[in-house]
């Protein structure tokens, strides 16, 4: 598959961006300037940008409880993530929503979820909608190996194979259901062999290298967009923090080997490798795009804290959709 | 567009009242569709969507696995991403398999997403005893919905509040349940040919009275009316108000109602316990306490899972008996 | 007597992007498993009574022998696991210095040829669970288990029932040697990514083992040219281009795309060809190198690979040999 240039860079910038977003939100959350909990994307950017290079703004998402990344590689704006994170009312869901509800209908983001398993079955009602409306926009949901468990998987995948509907099902299998380990909450080893089982073409990718992700997701979408159905896409990727919050060493469900093992495969310096050898980024540029999203990231986060919180009657607002809008 | 009056009225069965409502909705909006187990060859398997595919085709008229929460999600998704759906659960039980997507997704992604999402969406269901269809085929669950911010629940009392409510949920912009109780589907009454709607959180003075007032829904409307013949034969002139929307609900008339008959009585074929009308109750207590001659009374079901037998299910189903004797028992309480 | 049999089960063969790209479906590793169980068991019946095994990320062959009745002894061979071929390159090392008579190997080309990295003239039963296979046989577990087992006892003997197959030696320049089975391909393509060859826009050169026209993958591609069978002593070149015929072929499963071919000639054998980058070097299928631009690396067809048990072959000697002939005593179940 022909990658090009400008593809290539754009992957590595959706990454960094992600990674910068989260490592900073990580910051806040320890010293307890966001309030609740975060679940944090960091080691599986190449996802995500695999994926989002691909789609334009009308093609929808259903995301997961870990949620930012996906939003930020579609494109999403800082400052009103930032701003969510810290319920103001200049947020994305005006501080109603918070992290585990983040979302940009504009962008197509049909929200980051707090159930676990919930996106198979709104991504495919999204898909419907657009067959229906006749448009060649495709759905792709993201879910994770927890939500594979889930009945709700299930439904979704069975009825978007019956209907050859536009959606492509992206599993990114980092390994671990909140604390427990996949062998310890599936039989199967391979997501994607369940695919056979529905009707649908199951595949694995190295979740860590974003190009492979991208030449598998593209295959994916071309064939959702054209109408031949939906695909199980299972990416092999890696949660470096935990469940919930930053951490992620010295924790009693794995081996900090482990987890260096993993950060060995980084996402962005497996890129950047590349980038450099085939002439197209050189160490300094990185390190510029870097600063750049630091930046981008910081002013985010200065917004979110100038931002006023909403006021105590924005409560009962919202609620109902009213002839007033 | 909306005809509120009926200018020609003719006598259509509840079921066929539905069906009606359906097929003219879909002619109106070319976004609503229907989706859900048998709706489409098989017409539902209560007749509600008969002949719609045979109009609208499989695109329209879609069936689906036996998957409620994929057939919710796939409501939901289309909700908000343009279309106005029309979601068939056959039987009310089977709410329990998709409450994440009832409860947890389609009730508050509006407030969630800061007011952004629209879900223009109607669930559409059969509730109630009455068929010896046993323990998971009868329920009335419809006081769980009420307790959800971002739902709107309907309880239609006949074919033209069947209608007329259906209507209004499929063109209203946000989840409305519409719950339907399967023993009224024979019923027949005056249903206008026109498309009209019944405006959402009205209640209807089904039968003004003067001295007590039954608040009834669903099946327990034509109960109460019957209940409030044999009543006035003791010389109580009883006010029947059918509620029609449970969210919201229209305390305004209930409560004008009882500061005028000064006694109430609630009644739903839900058990009791935790039922809706505990809420109703507790709303006009709260409103009209000085106005009370009597403790406001309840008529549903006993605290146990519909059975099967026709002798336990008779046994189990409030009816006119229960709420003249209820009346009467509070009667002979009151100061 | 005796005899030890080895078992490799990859987990991961038979899921790649071909599945999507293409029309092969998916191999699950539950079948795995089963296949697993039914070779140990038909190596067990003719008197294997030690299985020496790869313990795979995936935990095939460790839940292939939960509740198995088979009256032997099952060891796992400790290899660092990477979830990678190294897994495989590793354990096929460690079975060479275990004397290991005869392995049995599930997958696909991939797999075998990551198998051969590490003990190149392995003794190999292959049972194919991969995707475009040309190297491993379909054949049934069972069946595998038994001759695979009839070799390692010695019953019947690996000369008479082997080959050794060719193989394509890649070396590359400044870098690690690589090896083939079957093909090896140069790819006008600047990153491995998703691995498997499907895009035939994107291939320059192959230098093949086997030409088969009954297969699927870029072997058919010189096959359905210019067979060249395994028996025979050469290989074949393949320049891929405009300019020259044009041949139908199935480059993955129910895939046929036209290829132009430039030129295809024989190869004898230990023939050099060189090629250059800028690329990525395919290797029985799946993309594995890349090459710098300017970087060379030179291409070897020899008869040095895998010696591969014939299933069928070492069946009918057996047969004949009356391996399988019960006694009097044995049939009564004395």
């Amino acid at each position: 598959m022909e990658i090009s240039r400008e593809t290539l860079l754009d992957m590595h910038r959706r990454m960094v961006r992600i990674r910068t977003f989260e490592e900073e939100a990580g910051k806040l959350m320890e010293s307890g300037k966001v309030p609740g909990a975060l679940h944090l994307y960091v080691g599986e950017e190449a996802v995500a940008a695999g994926v989002m290079t691909h789609l334009r703004d009308q093609d929808q998402i259903t995301s997961t409880h870990r949620g930012h990344g996906h939003l930020v590689a579609k494109g999403g704006d800082l400052k009103k993530m930032y701003a969510e994170l810290y319920g103001r009312v200049t947020g994305y869901c005006k501080g109603k929503g918070g992290s585990m509800h983040i979302c940009d209908l504009d962008l197509g983001m049909l929200g980051a979820n707090g159930i676990v398993g919930a996106g198979p079955v709104i991504a495919i009602g999204a898909a419907f909608s657009n067959r229906y409306r006749k448009t060649d926009n495709v759905t792709v949901c993201f879910f994770g190996d927890g939500a594979s468990n889930e009945g709700t998987f299930h439904e979704a995948a069975n009825m978007a194979a019956l209907y050859k509907l536009p959606v492509v099902f992206v599993c990114e299998n980092n390994g671990f259901g909140e604390f427990t380990r996949q062998e310890r909450h599936q039989a199967v080893h391979d997501i994607a062999d369940r695919a056979a089982g529905y009707g649908m073409p199951g595949v694995i990718v190295d979740g860590m290298d974003a190009i492979a992700v991208h030449e598998a997701a593209g295959e994916a979408i071309a064939r959702a967009r054209r109408g031949l159905g939906p695909t199980l896409l299972e990416c092999k990727t890696y949660r470096y923090f935990d469940h919930v919050g930053v951490r992620g060493m010295g924790v009693i469900y794995r081996d900090d080997s482990e987890v260096l093992e993993w950060r060995k495969r980084d996402p962005i310096e497996l890129m950047e490798s590349r980038l450099a050898e085939q002439g197209i980024l050189s160490a300094d540029e990185a390190a510029a795009i870097r600063a750049g999203f630091l930046a981008e990231v910081r002013e985010a986060i200065a917004f979110a804290e100038a931002s006023p919180f909403p006021a105590p009657e924005a409560l009962m607002e919202d609620i109902y959709t009213t002839a007033a809008g | 567009m909306t005809t509120t009056e009926a200018p020609v009225a003719r006598e259509l069965t509840y079921v066929a009242a539905v069906g009606e409502a359906f097929g003219q909705l879909m002619r109106e909006d070319p976004n609503v569709f229907i989706c859900g187990e048998d709706v489409s060859l098989y017409g539902s398997v209560f007749g509600v969507t008969r002949g719609l595919l045979a109009e609208f085709g499989p695109e329209r008229v879609v069936d689906t696995p036996i998957s409620e929460s994929g057939i919710m999600g796939l409501g939901l998704g289309a909700a908000a991403t343009g279309l106005r759906p029309i979601v068939d659960i056959m039987f009310m039980d089977f709410m329990t398999v998709c409450m994440d997507e009832i409860v947890n997704q389609i009730a508050k992604m509006k407030y969630m997403f800061g007011g952004k999402a629209v879900l223009p969406l109607t669930i559409h269901t059969m509730a109630g005893a009455g068929s010896s269809m046993a323990a998971q085929h009868s329920q009335s669950l419809e006081a769980w919905f009420c307790h959800v911010p971002g739902l709107k629940v309907v309880m239609p009392s006949g074919p033209y509040e069947a209608k007329g409510l259906l209507v209004a949920a499929v063109r209203d912009d946000n989840p409305v349940m519409v719950i339907n109780t399967k023993t009224l589907l024979g019923m027949r009454a005056e249903v206008p040919e026109a498309l009209y709607e019944i405006p959402l959180g009205k209640a209807n003075v089904v039968r003004p009275g003067t001295n007590f007032t039954i608040v009834a829904i669903g099946r327990m409307v034509s109960e109460s009316l019957k209940a409030a013949e044999t009543l006035a034969a003791d010389g109580l002139d009883v006010e029947v108000i059918d509620p029609r929307t449970l969210q919201p609900f229209d305390t305004e008339t209930v409560v004008a109602s009882v500061r005028k008959t000064h006694r109430a009585l609630i009644a739903h074929e839900a058990v009791r316990f935790g039922g809706i009308g505990a809420e109703f109750a507790a709303q006009i207590q709260e409103e009209a306490f000085d106005h009370l001659d009597a403790p406001v009374g309840r008529v549903g079901a006993p605290f146990s899972p519909v059975p099967f037998s026709p002798v336990l299910e008779k046994e189990y189903m409030p009816n006119a008996d229960r709420i003249v004797s209820e009346v009467r028992r509070i009667l002979g309480k009151q100061a | 007597m005796g005899g030890v049999v080895g078992i490799v089960a990859n987990p991961a063969s038979g899921k790649d992007i071909r599945r999507l790209v293409a029309h092969a479906s998916v191999f699950d590793n539950r079948e795995k498993r089963s296949i697993v169980r039914r070779a140990i068991l038909g190596a067990n019946a003719v008197g294997i009574e030690r299985f020496v095994y790869l313990p795979d990320s995936h935990g095939i062959v460790l839940s292939a022998l939960e509740d198995l009745d088979a009256d032997a002894e099952f060891e796992a061979l400790d290899s660092p696991e990477t979830g990678t071929a190294l897994d495989t390159m590793r354990v096929a090392a460690a079975m060479r210095e275990r004397d290991v008579d005869v392995v049995i190997t599930l997958g696909g080309d991939g797999t075998n040829r990551a198998f051969a990295l590490g003990w190149r003239d392995a003794p190999l039963v292959a049972v194919s669970t991969g995707t475009n296979n040309v190297f491993p046989k379909m054949v049934e577990g069972t069946i595998a288990g038994a001759a695979a087992g009839l070799v390692a006892t010695r019953a019947v003997s690996l000369q008479e029932a082997s080959r050794q197959v060719k193989a394509v030696h890649v070396e590359i320049e400044r870098e690690r040697d690589d090896l083939a089975l079957i093909d090896a391909v140069l790819l006008d393509e600047p990153f491995v990514g998703a691995k498997a060859v499907w895009d035939i826009r994107r291939v320059r050169t192959l230098v093949l083992a086997r030409a088969e026209p009954a297969a699927v993958g870029m072997s058919a591609i010189g096959g359905l040219l210019q067979p060249v069978p395994e028996s025979a002593d050469g290989g074949l070149l393949v320049e891929v281009g405009a300019g020259g015929s044009e041949v139908l072929a199935p480059i993955a499963p129910g895939l046929y795309v036209p290829v132009g071919v430039r030129e295809a000639r024989a190869l004898g054998l230990d023939e050099r060809v060189e090629i250059r980058g800028p690329g990525v070097i395919a290797l029985d299928g799946e993309r594995e190198r890349r090459l710098a631009p300017g970087q060379s690396a030179r291409l070897t067809v020899r008869r040095d690979g895998p010696r591969v048990i014939d299933v069928a072959l070492t069946m009918r000697l057996a047969a004949c040999r009356g391996l399988f002939r019960m006694t009097q005593g044995e049939a009564d179940g004395d």
